[in-house]
């Protein structure tokens, strides 16, 4: 027998003692931890690995599922957008033709009224031959109702120029205090028949020329001293007053009252006073004609101006108007 | 000798009134019931003053405006635009072609336009 062959149980056993065994054994151990862990590893792994992509999955079909739903509301949406074009371009449409459509009537309009009115205006001033007192009268009747409907064709067509933007104003230094009297000094004929008195009350130190657009705060004037002497009693009054008390303030601007003795406002009616064709009710009784529509262009006007325009009950029945207007004008 | 004024309208009854108006003042007065009768007599007569609608049959009162403007012979004769335009884009418009004033017929009297008259002629 070769030496170094086990062979024999001795041997084996020698074998079993030897460090050579040892180290194998813990060499397999080793060997068997090792691959143990990275099994346990890789299986605990690929379990998260399924779970996420269980998990991807439901996201996706998820978002798919939202996705469709965005797709629907943008073609929603997108059909909203092409209805609300239609709409505007429609609008766009109705309103300018609903411009044409006050331009060519008022103008229609305008030619024979002008005819009536200057046959009357000739009538009464004798030059279409002698008339009688009686029939004078009617003419004059005549004369002033034609004056009446060319007043509401005017201000239908200045309500259409603000509406439509086409009003151009012109801002300049202007003597506001000359402006009042000589509107005023217009309606010194209306007073006289109505036996109203206008007095015109103004700072005494000299008033600063606000920039204005003359004609436009001649048209606020007129109008405001108008409802003023129109909606009074006999023998009534109308204060207009100039105030430079906001001189001094932030926005330094003058104030402007048209103060009367009239038949005022009914109470709940306050509200619709500024409103587009609204009339008083009180006012209709006392005027039946009339469109309902100075107050409106008055308060446009003073919007314009970067002013406001408000009223109160003054002492009695009466009203009193008051609007502001900034001594500078600025471009918005 | 009597002012000659050429009225451009084509409304009859308001140019007849016109006319009659005008007439009992003294003066001399022309007619024309549209811008193409209006352009035709102002080659043969010069008048004085012309009163000028602007909504006219055929040629427009712009246009005859416009024309009085360009034509030397009757560049110098004042013209007043009388019509029941009157828009601010109208008077803006009628203005930048040249017109002296401009009256909204509804708007004024006879005896108005009588003055103006006077006090364009001086």
């Amino acid at each position: 027998m070769a030496s170094g062959q086990l062979n024999s149980i001795f041997d084996l056993f020698i074998f079993l003692f030897s460090s050579t065994f040892w180290l194998l054994v813990v060499f397999v151990f080793i060997i068997a931890a090792v691959f143990g862990y990275w099994y346990r590893g890789r299986s605990s792994r690929t379990q998260i690995l399924i779970k996420e992509a269980n998990l991807k999955t439901k996201q996706i079909a998820e978002l798919e599922k939202i996705n469709r739903e965005l797709e629907d509301k943008n073609r929603e949406l997108y059909a909203k957008e092409v209805e609300l074009l239609m709409a505007n371009r429609r609008l766009q449409s109705l309103e300018s033709a609903k411009s044409k459509f006050i331009s060519v009537t008022t103008h229609q309009l305008r030619t024979p009224l002008a005819a009536i009115k200057w046959t009357f205006d000739m009538g009464i001033k004798g030059q279409l031959g002698k008339i009688d007192e009686e029939a004078l009268e009617f003419m004059k009747k005549g004369y002033q109702s034609t004056e009446r409907v060319i007043s509401i064709v005017n201000d239908l067509l200045r309500v259409d120029t603000i509406d439509s933007e086409k009003a151009e104003f012109y801002f300049q230094p202007t003597n506001i205090v000359t402006l009042i009297e000589s509107v005023i000094g217009e309606f010194s004929n209306q007073t006289k028949s109505r036996q109203v008195e206008i007095v015109f009350k103004k700072p005494e130190k000299e008033v600063p020329f606000p920039e204005i657009d003359e004609g436009k705060i001649r048209m606020v004037l007129e109008n405001l001293i108008d409802n003023a002497v129109k909606y009074n009693i006999n023998g009534g009054k109308v204060l207009v007053e100039l105030s430079d008390s906001r001189l001094n303030s932030a926005e330094s601007s003058l104030q402007i009252s048209v103060i009367d003795s009239g038949i005022g406002i009914p109470s709940g009616e306050e509200g619709k006073l500024f409103q587009k064709f609204f009339r008083a009710s009180n006012a209709i009784k006392q005027e039946p004609d009339g469109s309902g529509l100075g107050l409106y262009i008055t308060r446009e006007i003073i919007e314009k101006h970067r002013g406001a325009i408000w009223f109160e009950k003054s002492q009695g029945s009466g009203t009193s108007f008051t609007f502001t207007l900034p001594l500078h004008h600025k471009k918005v | 000798m009597a002012k000659k004024i050429l009225i451009v309208e084509d409304d009859e009854f308001l140019r007849s009134l016109n006319a009659k108006r005008l007439e009992t003042e003294g003066f001399e007065v022309i007619v024309a019931v549209d811008g193409q009768e209006a352009i035709a007599k102002l080659a043969e007569i010069k008048p004085d003053l012309i009163f000028l609608d602007l909504l006219l049959p055929n040629v427009d009162g712009f246009e005859v405006l416009t024309k009085i403007k360009q034509d030397e012979s009757t560049k110098a004769i004042p013209v007043i635009v009388f019509s029941n335009l009157g828009q601010p884009e109208d008077i803006e418009k009628a203005k930048k072609l040249g017109a002296n004033d401009f009256m909204v017929k509804a708007n004024f009297t006879l005896d108005d336009v009588i003055q103006k008259i006077k006090q364009v002629l001086g």
